[in-house]
């Protein structure tokens, strides 16, 4: 009889369980309860042409205005032509402004955008789960789902793919290369070098306020031995600081050819005709697209000096503290690199030794910023090619960075993998892939994202997450740098290419069903734009991408006292 | 008995409180101000001042460590500067991996360990004694590191397709999302049930899915075979020299003079006592697990307090690097305490001492 | 003998200097601890060890920092090129069977090229020189490592068991607090605190195991403390640090030794650690741990590259272990001998 009270408690027990388990609320319902209706089209304009080139405001953007619902135009102070590559780089991808607010301004973690794929988990330190969006303007991707996964190792990433557990990889080791192309289940994809490694110098921090000393270096770094031994095939030896590919890359530029005799005599011009020892070379450990082998690099140039008595230390410093050197200008000579974000030669040139550029090189020079603020706003393009030329020349006089090498690096996949590619801006587009047989993607990077609001991050692992979810008015095109359209099928400009208008795709929804319309894309800009707007917020409050591209901020923080 | 409980547990309190003064000064030390660590290039003195003021740090150092302490007691244990997310958030997150993979090593060192000692134990001084020491020390003088990569590269590449594939790194296969069980039964979601459903192979029981308890097993073997040498090989020595001294006793002598078998003799007299200091060895080999998966972790992409830990470390995460280790080492002398009074629950002979 | 026949000063020597006694214990333990297998085997290979480590000049082709990349006109992570066809080797069938595996496997090359057992490292240093050349700074690393740490560990325990009281759960205490840490993530914030570097990582090393010695030395001292003589030498007036010097610090070498061996193996484990993670510092000395980390994800393409640094790394810690195993075995009174 016991035995009978027991089956009927249990199959209670059971009961009230599943009676548990059916009342339990799924949480997801909720997105559908989102306004599927168009919120009412504004027409949001802001016109700060008050500002421009004033002591109060150095940005280029003057006004922004939802002309209609599918028009917006932008009015620059100054003109650019690079503004369409500008205008298509992920830190600029459209939000819309219910999200935006919801968010207060931080969709760090649950960006809500247009693209092909939506994100469906992030499950922090293991993965990023992306499924198809449905609704999608464009061809539906492929792919049903996308995961993310990371794996800092290059060796583990190998493994990772050839075990079948991943479907593509990014970095692959340098020598992985034979490795992969001698596999016949693997693809090997090289990226083009769109970067530049350089060795750096703070001019006002001795020896290195020498300038002959500084040459001297120059002609004495081998850069052959260095690409030849240390980087994988498709890298070049740098004459220059900007790669090909770059517009403004000036074909015959004449960089430091390897002289140890002419480095000899300028060692003896600068006053050290038994050689020197300089003190320390800094550097990391992080594996680059520019630096792939840090230490080996490290202990080659060190070597190279070595031939033409010039004695270094090399100072590997931890990741986060070499960085916060560099940008403090505490560094007298180090390893350093920069990758594109975006194919225009402001990115590498201003950003470095423009006038608000960062003290890593010390005290920077006023005729290197004067061609350098005039090259950026000519339209003529003989004249900008003369300009950047000028600025080679003098970069080469001044020798405040020495470019060494443009490293090419490589993505791998699975031989099925249809539309298997690389973008030099390393922007691969999964929706453009397919494989047969599969649901699922599984991308393997370097490093976990950050954050998902690419407004507000700058690393490259970031930003290709973004890209599959928001979308920019433009794009660059899969797997290079042409600039085509994305939300935006149109665009024009004005002569003085100052104003630029675009016209919006029509019926282009959001993840969560809202429609598309021109003040999403003001609203998503004017976050950015004027540091004083309540959602002006990010995840640090950088937005360090905006003053890259477009100058500065409205209502900037008061700049520390230097 | 209960006083030998008491004095231990008084014994612990000042350690206690070391740690929680030794966690303060552990992030102190890390170079870097913390604003700049944080804020970075938005550091300007402005923004510093308020950030300082907000998180105390322009208070006296004594000021500063007892709202630290305060916070700490009443479950505060920060926010990480890199993840926006509270550090015990963090933790019920990551603690339950590294248990996990503690737990599973710990499986293995003992199944593995004890035998062999056994084994050297009862054959001492002979070839199958030195033969069971030299590999229970080559196991442990193999760095971990290079362990964990040659497993990986002989179970996930070379027998890639076979039965014996294992994969290279991870918790689970990539896109499975298992449900959180408090979901499926429809229970209130509270840290204790969210801290064991982020245990994968119980969650996974829990949710009566062995596909994926089967999953999250085939992801632990490697790692866990990595992490288990080094407790493996002391064990194993314990294992050894607890039979040897109590074969050493009286009463051994006596059952082997009165004719019996070696193998009844280690078997039914041998084995049970010294059995003892072993589970003292495994009780601290626990704790010594749980902060040395460091370098396992990092290999095989488990996301485990080891590794965001070090990522910490690096990033300058203070407020996580504080309340991790602070767990770790509370954790540490927990299992000690708890070691310390089994023990002397076992022996009696500890407890009057 | 009649017991009155027993002269007096035998009995004196007997009760007064156990100190003497002990080093005549020491002779027998070194002879019982080598008398196991395997702790030969730990002394012939750590001999080995130092031997390279000592004529590591003699012994190695090319230098430690010599670039070859120029005059030698090879690439960085150069196969293994191993000289077989030499004339003085004789026609010994094994000899010839370890040739023809190299030659099949493509490692042997003829005369006129450069020989380079093990190949060249990432940066085109002869790998077999710079394994000759690592011994000496991972063999130094280690015992340094251990040598400070128990000097300061010995030290803190000696004074903390003698004076006893509050003093000495004072430093206890703290003990308990450092050993409740991981060594390996105190290691890390250490050298992360001072910076990357094989100096830093020592002193982390070191500083992370001071409490072991400390705790043992302090239990051994509370024991020897309360015997017989000892409290006729306090009787006696002898001062304090006579009776530490003279009677307890003997009577606690024991266990000390053996922990110290052990302590080296443990040493080197973590140094490698640390230099796997990237806190090891200088890429061009030429130390196992660090030339491993180098080029730990040329596992798969250049083996040999990691497998010899991590081959020597376990030799290394092997021989400490397996001498430290066979010091337990002997000094340990409770074992039937």
């Amino acid at each position: 009889m016991r035995h009978q009270r027991f089956r009927w408690l249990a199959a209670l027990l059971a009961l009230g369980l599943v009676a548990a388990a059916c009342g339990g609320d799924d949480d997801d319902d909720a997105a559908d309860n989102n306004d599927t209706e168009a919120s009412a089209f504004e027409g949001l304009s802001f016109d700060e042409s008050a500002s421009c080139n004033t002591d109060a405001y150095a940005g280029n953007i003057a006004k922004l205005e939802a002309v209609d619902e599918l028009t917006v135009k932008f009015t620059l102070c100054n003109p650019d032509v690079a503004f369409p590559a500008k205008v298509a780089f992920s830190a600029v991808g459209i939000f819309s402004t219910e999200q935006l607010e919801e968010t207060g301004g931080a969709p760090i973690d649950n960006p809500i955008g247009t693209g092909p794929y939506k994100l469906e988990q992030w499950e922090r330190g293991n993965q990023i789960v992306l499924t198809a969006n449905e609704d999608y303007w464009g061809d539906a991707p492929p792919m049903k789902t996308v995961v993310f996964r990371w794996g800092e190792e290059s060796a583990q990433r190998l493994v990772e793919l050839q075990s079948g557990s991943v479907d593509g990889i990014d970095n692959v080791g340098t020598e992985d290369f034979g490795t992969v192309e001698d596999d016949s289940n693997l693809q090997l994809i090289e990226r083009d070098p769109l970067n530049v490694f350089y060795l750096g110098f703070n001019v006002d921090k001795p020896p290195f306020d020498n300038e002959k000393l500084r040459q001297a270096i120059g002609y004495a770094i081998d850069k052959d031995r260095i690409v030849d031994n240390f980087y994988p095939q498709g890298s070049l030896v740098a004459d220059q600081f900007v790669p090909p590919g770059i517009p403004s890359y000036q074909d015959g530029a004449d960089g430091y050819t390897y002289d140890p005799d002419q480095a000899r005599s300028l060692l003896t011009e600068a006053g050290y005709p038994n050689g020197v020892d300089l003190g320390v070379l800094s550097y990391r450990a992080a594996v680059r697209g520019y630096l792939p082998q840090p230490p080996q690099v490290a202990s080659d140039i060190r070597d190279q000096l070595a031939q033409v008595g010039i004695t270094v230390q090399l100072d590997q410093q931890e990741d986060g503290a070499f960085i916060d050197n560099a940008n403090a200008g505490n560094l007298g000579f180090y390893m350093l690199g920069w990758g594109a974000d975006f194919p225009d030669a402001t990115n590498f040139w201003d950003f470095h030794f423009g006038e608000g550029a960062s003290p890593q090189f010390g005290t920077g020079f006023p005729e290197l910023h004067d061609v350098l603020s005039e090259a950026g706003s000519t339209t003529d393009e003989d004249a900008r090619n003369d300009l950047y030329n000028q600025a080679n020349e003098m970069l080469k006089e001044h020798a405040q960075a020495l470019p060494i090498a443009y490293g090419g690096s490589a993505v791998a996949f699975k031989a099925s993998v249809d539309g298997a590619h690389a973008s030099p801006l390393s922007n691969e587009q999964f929706s453009a892939m397919s494989i047969e047989g599969q649901d699922q993607l599984v991308w393997m990077q370097n490093a976990e994202p950050s954050g998902l609001y690419c407004a507000d991050e700058t690393d490259g692992e970031a930003l290709r997450v973004c890209e599959q979810i928001n979308e920019s008015l433009l794009a660059y095109e899969v797997g290079g740098t042409e600039v085509v359209p994305s939300l935006a099928t149109d665009y024009e400009s004005n002569d003085d290419l100052t104003e630029w208008t675009f016209t919006l795709r029509e019926g282009v929804k959001f993840h969560d069903g809202s429609a598309f319309d021109a003040d999403d894309v003001v609203k998503s800009y004017r976050v950015q734009w004027d540091a004083a707007d309540p959602l002006h917020v990010g995840r640090e409050g950088l937005f360090t991408y905006w003053g890259a591209l477009f100058g500065g901020f409205l209502n900037p923080p008061p700049e520390p006292a230097a | 008995m209960l006083r030998f409980i008491l004095r231990r547990l008084v014994s612990a309190i000042p350690v206690l409180f070391g740690i929680l003064l030794a966690t303060f000064v552990l992030a102190r030390i890390i170079p870097g101000d913390p604003c700049q660590a944080a804020l970075q290039e938005r550091a300007t003195p402005e923004a510093c001042a308020d950030f300082n003021e907000r998180y105390g740090f322009n208070d006296p150092i004594i000021t500063q460590f007892v709202h630290y302490a305060g916070d700490v007691f009443s479950g505060d244990l920060g926010e990480s500067i890199r993840l926006r997310q509270p550090v015990t958030d963090l933790l019920i997150e990551r603690l339950p991996v590294t248990l996990q993979l503690s737990a599973a090593a710990l499986f293995i060192a003992v199944i593995v360990g004890v035998p062999l000692g056994v084994l050297a134990g009862s054959r001492h001084n002979s070839k199958t004694d030195v033969a069971t020491v030299v590999g229970a020390n080559l196991g442990v003088s193999i760095p971990v590191f290079v362990l964990g990569l040659i497993l990986q590269y002989i179970f996930a590449k070379q027998l890639a397709g076979t039965f014996l594939a294992l994969p290279a790194s991870g918790q689970l296969t990539a896109g499975v999302i298992p449900d959180p069980f408090y979901e499926v039964w429809g229970l209130p979601e509270n840290p204790v049930f969210q801290f064991i459903s982020n245990i994968d192979t119980v969650n996974a029981i829990l949710i009566w899915r062995w596909d994926i308890f089967w999953d999250a097993v085939r992801h632990l073997i490697l790692p866990a075979v990595a992490l288990s040498t080094i407790a493996m090989a002391v064990i194993a020595r314990m294992t050894r020299s607890s039979l040897l001294d109590v074969l050493g006793l009286d009463y051994v002598r006596t059952a082997r003079a009165k004719g019996l078998r070696e193998r009844l003799v280690i078997g039914r007299h041998a084995l049970r006592n010294s059995m003892l200091p072993v589970v003292t060895v495994v009780g601290l080999s626990f704790g010594t697990l749980l902060g040395g998966a460091i370098l396992t972790e990092t290999i095989f992409n488990i996301t485990g307090v080891g590794k965001t830990l070090f990522d910490a470390i690096s990033g300058r995460d203070y407020f996580v690097i504080q309340g991790f280790t602070l767990v770790v080492a509370v954790a540490f002398v927990v299992i000690n305490l708890l070691t310390d009074i089994l023990y002397g629950v076992l022996d009696p002979k500890v407890r009057v001492g | 003998m009649a017991i009155e026949e027993i002269p007096l000063s035998e009995t004196q020597v007997v009760e007064a200097a156990p100190g003497r006694r002990e080093r005549g214990l020491w002779r027998d333990a070194m002879r019982e601890t080598f008398r196991k297998r395997s702790a030969r085997l730990g002394a012939v290979i750590l001999g080995f060890l130092v031997f390279i480590a000592i004529f590591a000049p003699l012994l190695a082709p090319y230098r430690e920092l010599e670039v070859l990349i120029s005059s030698e006109g090879l690439r960085p992570r150069a196969e293994p090129c191993i000289h077989v066809s030499v004339e003085w080797i004789p026609e010994v069938p094994v000899l010839e069977q370890i040739k023809s595996f190299l030659e099949s496997n493509g490692f042997s090359c003829p005369s006129d090229q450069p020989q380079h057992l093990m190949g060249l490292d990432g940066n085109g240093r002869d790998e077999f020189s710079r394994i000759l050349y690592g011994a000496r700074v991972s063999l130094v690393a280690g015992v340094a490592a251990v040598s400070f740490a128990v000097l300061i560990g010995t030290f803190a325990g000696l004074v903390s068991g003698f004076i006893g009281g509050r003093f000495d759960n004072g430093v206890m205490r703290v003990m308990d607090v450092m050993l409740a840490f991981p060594a390996l993530l105190l290691a890390i914030a250490i050298v992360t605190a001072r910076g990357p570097g094989l100096f830093n990582a020592v002193i982390a090393v070191s500083v992370v195991t001071i409490p072991v010695y400390a705790r043992v030395v302090r239990s051994r001292v509370i024991s020897v403390r309360e015997q017989d003589f000892v409290t006729a030498d306090e009787a006696l007036g002898v001062k304090r640090r006579r009776i530490l010097s003279h009677r307890v610090l003997p009577n606690s070498l024991t266990p000390l030794v053996v922990l110290a061996t052990l302590g080296i193996a443990t040493a080197v484990l973590e140094l490698a650690a640390l230099s796997f993670v990237g806190l090891g510092g200088d890429p061009d000395r030429a130390e196992w741990g660090r030339m491993l980390a180098l080029e730990r994800n040329q596992l798969f393409t250049s083996p040999h590259l990691v497998f010899y640094p991590g081959l020597m790394i376990m030799l290394n810690v092997l021989a400490f272990n397996l001498i430290g195993d066979g010091l337990r075995d002997a000094l340990d009174p409770r074992l039937n001998k």
